[in-house]
């Protein structure tokens, strides 16, 4: 039976909201922006694009659909509402209001000064919104399109640097051939299956047990190419290690502000994706991707830990060290158990989060030096932080420590889980190699605290003085990593929520 | 009845197969041929006979819309973009004998793969009478034929508005963001006056003093 919108029906009022509103706000830049004095109004614009998104997290909180326990389908059962997505759209709303509020003075500085800026971030995060909702193929593909289209302009958004611009072709170009590989996937499995709803290649592989799935229908080989080349193009985006070689381009070329979205925001929203199609669609085809998956997953942690150890520059550090993080999520998504997709969604919270405090202490760290164009920091620009401002180095430190997986912080405990989940399901090896291979990748963590810290330098770097928002947001943060460690159960009560819905 | 239709297959498949050879034809004839003019009219060609295609699917809509757009609009554009760009045609058999046993022996390996697997995939077609996969056969009415009343734009039509709703939101969102993009992309928002002509200069050029790339 057709639906048409009803009023009764719109559990996507926060995105309906977010797309009137960014429409709004385009018309009203485009009106005020062009009076004769062309007034800049980026700022006025930012703001009022974070009180956009704080509407639309009372808005997500508003909605008493989100806390029913059994998911539910709308709009002809093109758009999911369970717990997963209610707290994954909450989540990313939540980090890109934090993410608008720290990149302020960066775009002050760097004279970015066209609105469109905030409209197109707006998009993106809208695409991510309609992602994390989607229960059908087209749905998906689209939200990626939106979200993947706006990140290559705010790739490409600085217009005078030439970097800029390259990380934005180079974005676009692979970006927009793992899009035709994800639609090549997908037109194959609709091909065979014939339907495009994540439900109804569930409810085909109801009978089946995993590893079983001789159909009588169908013949389930050109559906397994399909579900291979969903997974490349997918890992395309996430920057899975063979794939991963246009990821610390892009971070590292793109301007910084673009970059926090990038390395926040970003993975969540395809992880969701990949968590629908593949635990909860396609999980009696386990046997075959997850061999693929696990290999995979552990050639990135190996890449991302071992290339980390050269690298000179802060962004392109960190891009390498969300390659082997991206790695560790993988391996506990390979495992196919609630136990692996509990320490897997607690991973990516704690990932989330303590990318947050890395990228905006990154960001609000503004050099007093001479060479004022410089944008992209060296690992020496940091030296004696603790004599400029020992707080803030006191709170990266805690927060690098936290990602390495050191025992009195929230990082060791979800780094455990993941461990504890591979040897639950038997991957003794994988959990051996990622276990040594996080060994190694401690050592350029500890190698950024000793240059915050000791450092055989008379003369630090000055640094401006940080504004109140921005040190408040960092600091949140971080007391979150302690309260997280002494209490971790509101962790653990939101992951197993979570997991456990994606198999009702 | 029966007897009509087996014609009127039969004549569709002489067009199928005169219409897909020379779209196979024009598509290799886009890579092999040096000229890029000739190349983008070999283009034109295969938007054309693609439309025609689509035609025998009786996939009308489709059909013109291929003609409208991609042979009015974006075949044109190409046209003309490489008419002005001056491109010297390059000598690329250097470098194509280079590349071909590498490149033809991947490109046949995955021809070969999912050639095989379609192959096996659809070798049992549920429409031809058979022990097996004859369930969807109906030898006394074709009711396809009685109930395809709507032209194909009705039905696309009822489709996108009603069921696709949300999605065709979604789409006129990401049309609005390549437009947002496009433009602020390429304003430049520099006063430096605007550009004029200047005539003189324009004559004045000649193939001595151009800047060949």
């Amino acid at each position: 039976m057709v639906n048409l919108i009803l009023l009764k029906n719109v559990v996507i009022i926060p995105e309906l909201f977010l797309g009137l509103s960014i429409v709004y706000l385009l018309l009203y830049g485009s009106i005020v922006s062009t009076y004769k004095t062309y007034p800049l109004i980026q700022n006025v614009i930012l703001k009022l694009s974070a009180l956009v998104l704080f509407f639309c997290i009372v808005l997500f909180y508003n909605d008493k659909d989100f806390f029913v326990s059994k998911s539910s389908l709308f709009f002809n059962d093109t758009i999911i509402c369970d717990y997963l997505s209610f707290f994954s759209k909450s989540l990313i709303a939540i980090l890109s209001l934090a993410c608008i509020l720290v990149i302020k003075f960066y775009l002050k500085d760097q004279k970015i000064n066209q609105f469109e800026y905030m409209i197109v971030i707006l998009l993106a995060v809208l695409g991510f919104f309609l992602l994390c909702s989607a229960n059908e193929l087209i749905t998906a593909y689209l939200a990626i399109e939106l979200q993947s289209l706006a990140f290559y302009v705010m790739a490409s958004f600085k217009k005078n640097s030439s970097f800029s611009v390259e990380a934005g072709l180079k974005y676009f170009v692979l970006g927009s051939f793992s899009s035709a590989l994800l639609l090549l996937g997908f037109s194959f499995v609709y091909g065979v299956l014939g339907t495009l709803n994540f439900e109804d290649f569930k409810l085909l592989y109801a009978n089946s047990l995993p590893g079983n799935h001789n159909n009588v229908l169908f013949d389930s080989s050109l559906l397994q190419i399909g579900l291979v080349l969903i997974l490349v193009s997918l890992f395309f985006k996430l920057a899975v290690a063979p794939l991963h070689i246009w990821s610390p381009d892009v971070y590292e070329n793109s301007p910084s502000s673009s970059t926090i979205f990038f390395a926040v925001v970003s993975k969540l929203g395809i992880l969701v994706l990949l968590i629908r199609l593949f635990q909860h669609s396609f999980h009696s085809y386990i046997y075959s991707w997850r061999y693929f998956v696990v290999g995979l997953a552990v050639l990135s942690v190996i890449v991302g830990s071992f290339t980390a150890l050269e690298q000179r520059k802060l962004k392109s550090l960190l891009a390498y060290s969300s390659i082997s993080h991206i790695g560790y999520i993988l391996i506990s998504f390979s495992t196919g158990t609630l136990e692996g997709l509990q320490s897997l969604y607690a991973y990516i919270i704690v990932y989330m989060i303590a990318g947050l405090c890395i990228w905006s202490i990154f960001l609000i760290l503004r050099l007093k030096t001479f060479y004022s164009q410089k944008q992209n920091k060296d690992l020496t620009d940091f030296t004696l932080l603790v004599k400029s401002n020992n707080i803030i180095s006191i709170c990266f430190a805690i927060v690098l420590l936290s990602i390495a997986g050191f025992p009195p912080l929230i990082g060791f405990i979800t780094k455990m889980g993941i461990f504890m989940s591979a040897i639950e399901s038997s991957m003794y090896y994988v959990a051996i190699v990622s276990i040594l291979t996080s060994v190694i990748s401690t050592f350029y963590y500890i190698r950024i605290i000793k240059i915050l810290y000791f450092e055989k330098v008379l003369v630090g770097n000055l640094f401006y003085p940080l504004p109140y928002l921005e040190s408040f947001i960092i600091v949140s943060t971080f007391f979150s990593f302690i309260f997280l460690f002494i209490n971790p159960t509101l962790l653990y009560l939101l992951s197993y929520k979570i997991s456990l819905l994606g198999f009702l | 009845m029966t007897e009509f239709i087996f014609h009127q297959i039969y004549f569709d498949n002489i067009l199928l197969f005169i219409f897909s050879s020379v779209l196979i034809l024009s598509a290799l004839a886009i890579i092999v041929v040096q000229n890029s003019v000739y190349s983008v009219l070999y283009l034109v060609l295969n938007f054309v006979t693609a439309s025609g295609l689509l035609f025998l699917l009786e996939c009308e809509f489709l059909s013109l819309l291929f003609i409208i757009v991609y042979v009015g609009a974006i075949a044109v554009l190409f046209l003309f973009v490489i008419m002005m760009l001056d491109v010297k045609i390059i000598e690329t058999s250097k470098d194509f004998y280079k590349y071909l046993p590498a490149g033809s022996f991947i490109g046949g390996l995955f021809l070969f793969e999912i050639a095989s697997l379609i192959g096996n995939d659809f070798s049992n077609n549920p429409y031809i009478y058979d022990k097996i996969g004859s369930y969807f056969i109906n030898t006394y009415t074709n009711f396809y034929y009685k109930i395809d009343f709507f032209t194909d734009i009705n039905v696309l039509g009822q489709l996108l508005y009603t069921y696709y709703i949300v999605q065709f939101l979604i789409a006129g969102l990401l049309l609005l963001l390549a437009v947002i993009g496009a433009v602020v992309l390429t304003m430049n928002n520099s006063f430096q006056g605007t550009k004029k002509q200047m005539f003189f200069k324009q004559i004045s050029r000649n193939s001595d003093s151009i800047l060949l790339i």
